[in-house]
């Protein structure tokens, strides 16, 4: 390799953002000619080269950082700031439901009775199932915390062990979601109430799944020594995501579940 | 810096020059006297030493780092040779198959419907 006299990461050709952008065509014109034509080869073809894709990309960035030593501290800066980034838009993109759920309760139409819950909804008791999982996701982000100083005092028993924790208290609480939408007594069909629960509800079950997911990739590094005391971005990232994935259930747990019932 | 040695993490931590002076928590069983030295233990390079066992696995990062960082001109995606090869050519099979079929598709897709 020529000696570089620069502490910036100058990536290899990769075949990764073609393969992607095919994968996103196949994606929406498979869900049209799903939608059209009730066949759905070409959603599924785009579906498995979405997940090849992102698993080549993902494991070549791994290699980058961790094998080839690319990640210096100029580049992690990059990267801290694309998951700041990253993050903030995640922020808005819940802070529209939020916006479509305050809008419609708090001057509620008179087709809805004018009132808020609407007439004939009966909501779920926030003092049950919700309350719980409030606590389950607050005492994931403490064994994320723990996990996090296990890493950066070389404890490495302790950080699997905590890191596990974290990501069984996150299918906990999916499993405990799946439980609470199986029981509701309204649907995602039952006007604006049963739509933005839904979809807000919804949206934020999508992103714990996906914070688990980051976490159990994370686990994975960690038992196979990828992670040192001092350098450990991959980690800190998939923490802030689920602190970000915890926040939001505070909020949806205190407006809708609690305020708006 | 002054430092005082912790009796919740058991390390030494930073502290105050009047603690420095006024040591706490050390272990009664400290020996007084060093330890006899010996000679004539034969010295190991830690290269040699081989893969230290650990909790769940061992470590290959070493071995890897040595495999990724070997100057062949081979991009990152191909480096691990034959399992990454057949990896890559799948996706890209899928891809340009799967463009080819999309777009058959859309033109189908595209045509009136005359019944």
């Amino acid at each position: 390799m020529a000696h570089q006299a620069h502490p910036y990461h100058m990536v290899d050709p990769s075949p990764w953002p073609l393969t992607g952008a095919v994968a996103a065509l196949l994606l929406t014109s498979g869900l049209a000619i799903w939608f059209h034509f009730n066949s759905t080869i070409l959603m599924t073809l785009g579906l498995v080269l979405l997940l090849l894709t992102m698993l080549q990309w993902w494991r070549d960035i791994v290699r980058e950082g961790t094998f080839q030593g690319h990640h210096t501290p100029p580049v992690q800066k990059g990267l801290r700031y694309g998951m700041i980034l990253f993050i903030t838009s995640e922020v808005f993109f819940f802070l529209g439901f939020f916006w479509a759920f305050y809008h419609a309760s708090l001057a509620p139409t008179p087709e809805l009775g004018g009132c808020w819950p609407p007439t004939g909804i009966i909501p779920l008791n926030p003092f049950e199932v919700p309350l719980l999982n409030t606590a389950v996701l607050l005492a994931s982000g403490v064994t994320v915390t723990w996990a996090h100083h296990s890493i950066m005092e070389g404890e490495r028993k302790q950080a699997i062990q905590s890191l596990t924790l974290t990501i069984l208290l996150g299918f906990y609480f999916t499993f405990l979601q799946a439980m609470e939408y199986y029981e509701a007594p309204f649907t995602i069909a039952d006007g604006v109430y049963g739509s933005t629960f839904f979809v807000a509800t919804g949206f934020h079950g999508l992103h714990v799944i996906i914070g688990s997911t980051f976490l159990a990739v994370c686990l994975l590094r960690q038992i196979r020594f990828h992670f040192t005391s001092e350098h450990h971005f991959g980690f800190e990232a998939a923490a802030w995501y689920w602190h970000f994935v915890d926040v939001v259930w505070l909020f949806l747990y205190i407006s809708i579940y609690w305020w708006g019932s | 810096m002054y430092y005082k040695f912790s009796g919740i993490t058991q390390k030494l931590t930073g502290s105050g020059p009047a603690v420095a002076y006024n040591p706490q928590g050390l272990r009664p069983a400290v020996p007084a006297e060093p330890p006899a030295m010996v000679f004539g233990t034969p010295t190991r390079v830690l290269s040699e030493a081989g893969p230290a066992v650990d909790f769940m696995g061992v470590n290959k990062v070493p071995d890897l780092q040595r495999i990724f960082q070997t100057t062949d001109g081979v991009p990152v995606h191909l480096k691990r040779g034959y399992p990454d090869r057949l990896l890559y050519r799948t996706t890209m099979a899928l891809t340009v198959g799967g463009a080819l079929y999309c777009l058959v598709a859309l033109y189908f897709a595209a045509q009136p419907n005359r019944k």
